[in-house]
């Protein structure tokens, strides 16, 4: 008989809470007709907070492994779920009013639950097989979601184009990670790691496999030349979900990235920096120029988390206490203000009836000031404006460039951010245009309040993250130390 | 007590009191009024309890950010308490004349204003690098929005263009501070005191360019003139008045201090520049068609000068660039609120459209007469007891250099003249004569005088401000100067 690993439940009580939830839900969900949307939202809500909070509680545990070395559980997997957490409790206020909801919420609950689950399982994986069957759960659901508004063509352009792209990324990572295998003979990054160590990269089969697995993490987190599928998702998956997958989604490929080179591939540092160098550069200018050229909003902010992408690379190949902490630190600010700038979006979507353009805005910020307002304070945390937390977020990632000796990045990524603002004020200055009536029906939607209290708990989280960071600075060191390089 | 902490906090705390309950405009700009009225109060009280040394004062020192090293480490001296003077005096009055203008959406215009006074008074106060970047580049936020919400017809060219401009020249500063700060000895710390001499070439012009760009240093000049033909009057008061003099007063109390070899070995960059700028503005002043022209070209002439007076890093040339950085804040800011209340009055500020205004308007031509004598530094005004100071250390550094220098304050008096005689005197216009505009008088004269009056009293006791800024300003830059062998 086979003999089963040993399975610490309290360690991985985050991701299991995550699937029971998803699991009752899809069992309540023929019952609850009708009534999905309050269940839905209810049962979710209670998950998100009960997988958070076996996350905080296991806080101060000590680093282990678990299922024969598969899953590594230490401070940065607790960041993650509660960050990942956080974005779908944020995600479920922004839905709530959404008319899908009404009638398939319970599924739609669970989805989230279930990406909420793969995207932890990232964090916490410690070999290529628990890192690939993570992605796939995540990276499944989320087609899903994307094709989620079954009704519209451009969300089921949006689902299948992501499934088809992210299938290839997916593919191309198996590849590479068998390559890996086959010159290493382990899946296991600490394994990978100590062969790599002794062999060095001589190896045609190593530099084969890192160049195949960067490539497939490269589409996931969505940075040059492999962005393609970036703009036409986030445009045609409904917004509330776009605000989803650009803050989780981003936290969770850069957290996949930063196990596998820094886990399981820091021997080979040289090979793969350089590499990251030219993609970080490329994404961060010609990422915020594709943004001057748009007039659909989501599509500009796709090209933005482009840009943004590029940037949190600086972090990756600076490396190191200062660099992991700067990502990790950045990755947690840059949700509250991608799912804020996106539930505006939405909230615009629904007063309009219709797309949200530079157009279709104009004016409209004098109809609803505490969105608009709240969406100036995002598009200034994107450019990295002091008192919003995207400031500091910029700051610790510059500084570690500054102090890592890639100084000239740092100029690159002002250069960058000051093409950012060229689109980032052209939607400023639309949403105040007093020239224009925006004319929109100020009807006042159910569920419209969630949304706007979604609006003002990104807003509050990007203020105080911005005056106050020093807590949320301390909690992102503690978690670099559990990547090799933090430490 | 009062701290230099609460001075910031109250405007900011004011301001956001005011976004977010929608007061009538009534209420909400004499509650804007009133807390501006109790922080000048409070700065009075602090130049009353303000001992005329050469080191910082009134401290608040605690930490803020500790992870990063970051402490919120506030204090003044002379220097920058004569600028957070002349900050709340100037914010006064820009409220005042919001008020009397009648803005829509006043609540929250009267809130912009207030929390940029806040954040120029970080800036002036400002003894952590962190805090200062704080100030430097949040100031745009409020600024920002006004110019976007409440500009004139090319705002949207005038924001892109002040933002595309600050934003990049405040970047290169913000990698300029990460290094001095993480580079410290003993782990991250961004005390300016600490990152005296640390510097090298590229951080200092990191710095450097920053602040030519918001001063506005010939040739990084190019946002000022959009910005202040757009912005609405008070907004232009404040742009021209105070937030431009964040960038001066950042060379003279951030710059020469913390790199004095630096700024040593490049001052004659800062000569050059500041000669060039002082001449072509002036010129470019006498050329332009509007009253909002001339005050502009002439604040970037005027600007140029007291970078010129800073960098010639002697005691007669920094004490002549603070003094002469107040008196230009006054007078730019209260010029430009007498062009917009005339643009109010006539819905023009072209000179084509005005002249021989001073008419049965004689309030109106006392204050621009006195304004403009101002301006064109009349011997016994204070203006002229500044100029005086920089030429007078021009000359000291090289005789050809106070020449020159000489040649551009006749300059000055020209553009002036044109101005007074353009508005006040001259043929009426078709279109003023059947307007008629009434005199100046009440709610605009009220946001106008104050300053005119202060103008006057430090025409008449300069050496009240003098001997107040002296020390400060030597301690400034006597670092640098010993590097100068003088």
């Amino acid at each position: 008989m086979i003999k089963a690993p040993d399975v610490n439940w309290l360690a991985i009580a985050p991701e299991m809470a995550l699937m029971i939830g998803a699991f009752v839900l899809l069992l309540l969900a023929s019952f609850i007709r009708g009534r999905d949307r309050g269940i839905g939202t209810a049962v979710g809500l209670i998950t998100l907070v009960v997988s958070a909070g076996f996350a905080i509680n296991a806080w101060t545990e000590p680093a282990t492994t678990t299922m024969a070395g598969a899953v590594q559980i230490d401070q940065l997997t607790q960041v993650v779920t509660v960050l990942i957490a956080g974005c779908g409790i944020l995600t479920l206020l922004v839905s709530f009013g959404w008319n899908r909801m009404r009638e398939n919420g319970a599924e739609f609950v669970a989805l989230l639950l279930l990406v909420a689950a793969g995207m932890d399982l990232i964090a916490a994986s410690n070999s290529f097989v628990t890192l690939f069957v993570a992605l796939e759960l995540f990276s499944l659901s989320l087609y899903v979601l994307c094709a989620f508004d079954g009704k519209s063509k451009a969300s089921l352009e949006s689902g299948f184009k992501y499934l088809v792209l992210g299938t290839i990324g997916s593919m191309v990572l198996v590849y590479g990670a068998a390559f890996l295998y086959g010159a290493t003979g382990s899946f296991g990054f600490e394994a990978i790691n100590t062969a790599l160590s002794k062999a060095g990269s001589g190896d045609a089969l190593v530099i084969l496999g890192t160049v195949l697995v960067l490539i497939g993490l490269a589409f996931k987190i969505g940075v040059m030349p492999f962005h393609m599928w970036v703009a036409d998702v986030y445009e045609g998956a409904p917004t509330n979900v776009t605000g989803f997958m650009s803050a989780a989604t981003k936290i969770a490929a850069f957290v996949a990235l930063a196990r596998v080179l820094f886990d399981a591939l820091p021997a080979i540092r040289d090979t793969w920096a350089p590499a990251l160098v030219i993609i970080a550069v490329v994404t961060m200018i010609l990422g915020n120029i594709s943004a001057l050229v748009q007039t659909n909003l989501k599509r500009m902010l796709a090209y933005a988390s482009v840009g943004a992408a590029g940037f949190g690379l600086i972090a990756i190949i600076v490396g190191g206490e200062a660099g992991t902490r700067g990502l990790i630190f950045y990755l947690a600010a840059y949700a509250p203000m991608a799912i804020g700038a996106f539930a505006v979006i939405s909230l615009h979507e629904r007063d309009h009836k219709g797309i949200a353009t530079l157009d279709s805005i104009r004016g409209w910020g004098f109809d609803r000031p505490v969105a608009a307002v709240s969406m100036v304070v995002f598009l200034l945390g994107f450019a990295g404006f002091p008192l919003t937390v995207g400031f500091i977020g910029k700051f610790v990632v510059l500084g570690s460039a500054v102090e890592g000796n890639y100084a000239w990045l740092g100029v690159v990524a002002v250069v960058a951010s000051v093409i950012s603002l060229g689109y980032l004020l052209r939607i400023i200055l639309a949403m105040f245009d007093r020239g224009a009536k925006s004319g929109v029906m100020m009807a006042a939607a159910p569920g419209m309040g969630s949304l706007n209290l979604a609006i003002v708990l990104c807003l509050a989280l990007v203020l105080i993250g911005g005056i106050l960071p020093g807590l949320g600075l301390d909690w992102a060191a503690d978690a670099a130390k559990s990547l090799a390089a933090g430490r | 007590m009062i701290t230099i902490s609460t001075l910031i906090a109250v405007p900011a705390i004011a301001a956001v009191v005011l976004l977010v309950i929608p007061f009538a405009r009534q209420a909400a700009g004499y509650l804007a009024l009133l807390v501006s009225l109790a922080v000048l109060g409070a700065v009075i009280g602090f130049i009353y309890r303000f001992e005329p040394v050469a080191g910082y004062q009134f401290s608040d020192d605690v930490s803020w950010i500790a992870p990063l090293g970051v402490r919120w480490h506030v204090a003044v001296n002379g220097v920058s308490l004569a600028m957070i003077a002349v900050t709340a005096l100037i914010t006064t009055c820009a409220l005042g004349f919001a008020l009397w203008a009648k803005r829509d959406r006043s609540h929250a215009s009267f809130a912009l204003i207030l929390l940029t006074e806040a954040f120029l008074f970080l800036v002036f106060a400002a003894r952590d690098l962190f805090a200062f970047y704080v100030g430097f580049e949040g100031m745009l936020i409020p600024l920002l929005v006004l110019l976007v919400v409440w500009g004139g017809a090319g705002r949207k060219f005038a924001t892109l263009q002040v933002i595309a401009y600050t934003a990049f020249g405040t970047l290169l500063m913000l990698l300029g501070i990460l290094y001095l700060g993480l580079t410290a000895p003993g782990g991250p710390n961004f005390d300016m005191t600490a990152a005296i001499g640390r510097g090298n070439d590229w951080v200092f012009f990191a710095f450097a360019i920053a602040f030519a760009i918001k001063s506005p240093l010939f040739p990084l000049h190019g946002w000022v003139l959009p910005a202040y033909r757009n912005a609405s009057p008070e907004v232009a008061a404040v742009l021209s008045g105070v937030a431009s003099k964040a960038g001066a007063f950042a060379f003279l109390a951030v710059l020469v201090p913390l790199f004095p070899s630096q700024s040593e070995k490049y001052a004659w960059v800062f000569i050059a520049l500041g000669t060039i700028g002082f001449l072509w503005g002036s010129l470019l002043a006498f050329r332009q068609p509007d009253g909002r022209g001339v005050v502009a070209y002439s604040s970037i002439a005027q600007m140029s000068f007291i970078v010129l007076g800073i960098f010639l890093l002697s005691d007669r040339g920094a004490t002549g660039a603070t003094f002469q950085m107040v008196n230009h804040a006054l007078v730019s800011a209260a010029l430009f609120l007498v062009v917009g209340w005339l643009e109010t009055q006539v819905g023009s500020g072209s000179f084509a459209q005005l002249g021989g205004l001073a008419r049965r308007r004689p309030v109106l031509a006392t204050v621009s007469m006195v304004l403009g004598m101002a301006a064109l530094a009349v011997p016994g005004s204070s203006v002229f007891a500044s100029e005086f100071l920089i030429m007078l250390g021009a000359f000291e550094n090289h005789w050809w250099l106070g020449a020159i220098v000489a040649l551009g304050v006749v300059l000055a008096a020209m553009y002036m003249l044109r101005w007074i005689s353009a508005i006040l005197h001259d043929r009426e216009s078709a279109l003023a004569g059947t307007l008629n505009p009434p005199d100046l008088k009440k709610g605009a004269l009220m946001a106008i005088l104050p300053l005119v009056l202060v103008l006057i009293g430090l025409s008449i006791a300069p050496a009240q401000f003098t001997d107040r800024v002296d020390a400060s300003a030597h301690a400034l830059i006597s670092a640098a100067a010993k590097e100068a062998g003088r």
